[in-house]
């Protein structure tokens, strides 16, 4: 029985991965791009909940994601126009890589000097610890909350993508850069938007990823890392498959944390090494 | 004067000053001239991958990790003075990297640098797991009572000066042996490199392995002179972080571009921790920066921008291109190649 437990609350935790990985797919998918500093930047919306909700103290913390997501969105907008655009259509594809990781190490060390090194999390109050008990097994409300959230996002975004207008624009654009320009759309203003989109996700994710366990400006690297094998695991093309990847990847790390109290991500890293060794071809292919 | 007199002159210059600087500089001083040529030797590993195999490691730290503790610990097993126990590093770390090359290969571009990463962290908390090699705390170096200590510090300096010139001087034949021409030219272009015959998994094989022997090496050494080794220290990132952004500083797949970047990394920390009082943070933010601006600026670094102004080459590997025959053009045929 805690073994369903432990499974279904991986599951649940799952969802909260497949957020974390669904902005980088969504650069990646559309300007080929892998944006290292991702993970800087959902630890800088954490932070910035944490500020916000010791400001407003009367304002319930979850409320603050609004004001963080729509900040994200226009960090993402200004950092593409910026910064990365410049290096986006370089022969080389190593430049995007480079530049974002040189980014995430100046962000990293910021957050060091301006909020210390301290632990923080977010406190959300009885919600945190609130929970269900189905059939004898007890399930936190928030992962369920998160989980569902994590869904709701996934069937927007997929809606938004292939039913409006901006959704076609954005997948002419990742198609054609250069096709697109004919029909009068500017790939560089498409790109500003995808990447505030982008940090907007990774902004949900990241506070609620606070909500459940501490962060350090450190922390960004790991948020990365995990990001990055939920995109790999769920093939990039589907965002089902990146909630599939999120909830194998949770579902690894809190199996890991029962046999192994203090092995953190590990189980995750090996279960994402493992499908590298045994199921490279379907790793290679799914290219958007 | 031929290129060749220039760069034996050089060398035997670079000799004599590597020979005598313990005899001049004083300790605190010797200690960071060390740190640097360990660094540069490191630099010119990730560049060896980087600049001239187009594979973006951000794992690295993991090779140098295994060469130090491959060194502490064989070390302590034969009970012998760590500098006879030095080659093992390098076969360690070198073996390590002829492993994973195998899954790892199979990735691309971002994929190949992330997966280190992940690769880097795997083996980072299982080292910290395991208590033979002393778990989180670390370890000490078991044999330093052997190490005649009068002597330490200029060995080291000798050892690190040593490995520096003899990894440039090797990397200047390797470039300009027909392997680093092949090796160029993948980086280049993988498809043109292929249509002419190069084997182009064998070269990168050859070069990561190369590049992670490297490193095993200079890690051992650099964690050698600690007499102390622990896995958050060993299993840094930012032993990445630096190689990257002096690599990428000072140009990247060029050998006189790292020594760029590694004046202007010690420089710059020197400047920014000694008289400006900053924070070793503020002081990577700085370095961020720079390497941000030279990436967008001048994408290849600042020494190929410096050299194509001033006209200058010192260690230049490249190669120019063979004059072409006379071109007699046949009558009709020009119509047929053009069209």
């Amino acid at each position: 029985m805690i073994w369903v437990e432990t499974l279904i609350n991986g599951a649940l935790l799952g969802g909260l991965y497949a957020l974390l990985g669904i902005g980088l797919a969504l650069v990646f998918g559309v300007m080929r791009v892998v944006n290292i500093a991702h993970g800087e930047f959902m630890v800088l919306s954490a932070f910035c909940a944490v500020l916000l909700s010791n400001l407003f103290p009367q304002v319930p913390p979850l409320l603050m994601l609004i004001p963080v997501i729509a900040l994200s969105f226009a960090v993402g907008w200004l950092y593409q126009a910026v910064i990365v655009n410049r290096v986006v259509t370089s022969p080389d594809p190593l430049s995007p890589l480079l530049l974002t990781f040189g980014v995430s190490v100046i962000l990293r060390n910021v957050m060091v000097e301006i909020f210390g090194a301290d632990v923080r999390s977010l406190q959300v109050g009885e919600l945190s610890r609130a929970s269900l008990e189905i059939a004898g097994l007890n399930i936190g409300i928030m992962p369920l909350l998160t989980l569902v959230l994590a869904a709701l996002l996934f069937m927007a975004l997929q809606l938004v993508l292939r039913h409006t207008e901006f959704g076609r624009i954005v997948r002419a654009t990742a198609d054609r850069r250069d096709i697109v320009r004919l029909s009068g759309v500017k790939p560089d203003r498409v790109y500003n938007y995808v990447m505030g989109l982008s940090l907007a996700l990774g902004a949900i994710g990241g506070v609620l990823l606070a909500v459940r366990s501490s962060f350090t400006p450190f922390s960004g690297a790991e948020r990365l890392l995990i990001a990055f094998e939920v995109v790999v695991l769920g093939g990039l093309g589907s965002f089902w498959g990146a909630l599939l990847g999120g909830i194998a990847l949770g579902m690894a790390q809190l199996i890991g944390l029962k046999i192994d109290p203090n092995a953190g991500l590990l189980y995750a890293h090996l279960l994402f090494f493992i499908m590298l060794l045994i199921r490279p071809s379907g790793l290679v292919s799914s290219r958007v | 004067m031929p290129t060749r007199t220039v760069l034996l002159a050089s060398t035997i210059v670079f000799v004599a000053l590597i020979a005598s600087a313990p005899f001049v500089l004083n300790e605190g001083f010797l200690r960071l001239a060390t740190e640097c040529l360990l660094l540069l030797t490191m630099a010119q590993m990730w560049n060896l991958l980087a600049g001239y195999a187009g594979l973006v490691s951000l794992g690295h730290q993991v090779f140098i990790a295994f060469g130090a503790y491959a060194l502490f610990l064989t070390s302590g097993w034969l009970e012998v003075t760590p500098i006879w126990v030095l080659p093992v590093a390098p076969l360690v770390a070198g073996a390590v990297a002829a492993i994973i090359a195998f899954p790892l290969f199979r990735l691309r571009d971002a994929y190949f640098s992330i997966a280190m990463w992940v690769f880097a962290e795997i083996i980072g908390a299982f080292t910290m797991k395991s208590q033979e090699v002393g778990g989180t705390s670390g370890m000490p170096l078991a044999t330093s009572k052997l190490i005649d200590f009068d002597w330490f510090e200029p060995t080291m300096f000798w050892l690190a000066g040593g490995l520096t010139l003899v990894t440039i001087a090797a990397l200047y034949k390797v470039m300009t042996s027909s392997f680093g021409l092949g090796l160029m030219s993948v980086r280049d272009n993988d498809l043109a490199a292929m249509s002419v015959g190069v084997d182009v998994r064998h070269n990168r094989f050859i070069a990561f392995v190369l590049s992670a022997a490297g490193c095993g090496l200079a890690g051992a050494l650099s964690f050698m002179g600690n007499l102390f080794i622990a896995p958050l220290a060993a299993f840094d990132v930012n032993w990445s972080v630096y190689m990257m952004f002096i690599v990428i500083i000072g140009g990247i797949g060029t050998l006189e571009g790292p020594i760029l970047g590694v004046i202007i990394f010690f420089g710059l920390r020197e400047l920014m921790t000694g008289p400006l009082g900053l924070s070793g943070g503020w002081y990577l933010v700085g370095l961020g920066i720079i390497a941000v601006v030279v990436m967008i600026v001048a994408p290849r670094g600042i020494w190929p921008a410096l050299r194509d102004r001033l006209g200058v080459r010192l260690l230049d590997v490249h190669h120019a291109a063979p004059r072409p025959a006379t071109a007699t053009i046949l009558p009709g045929a020009s119509e047929r190649v053009t069209g």
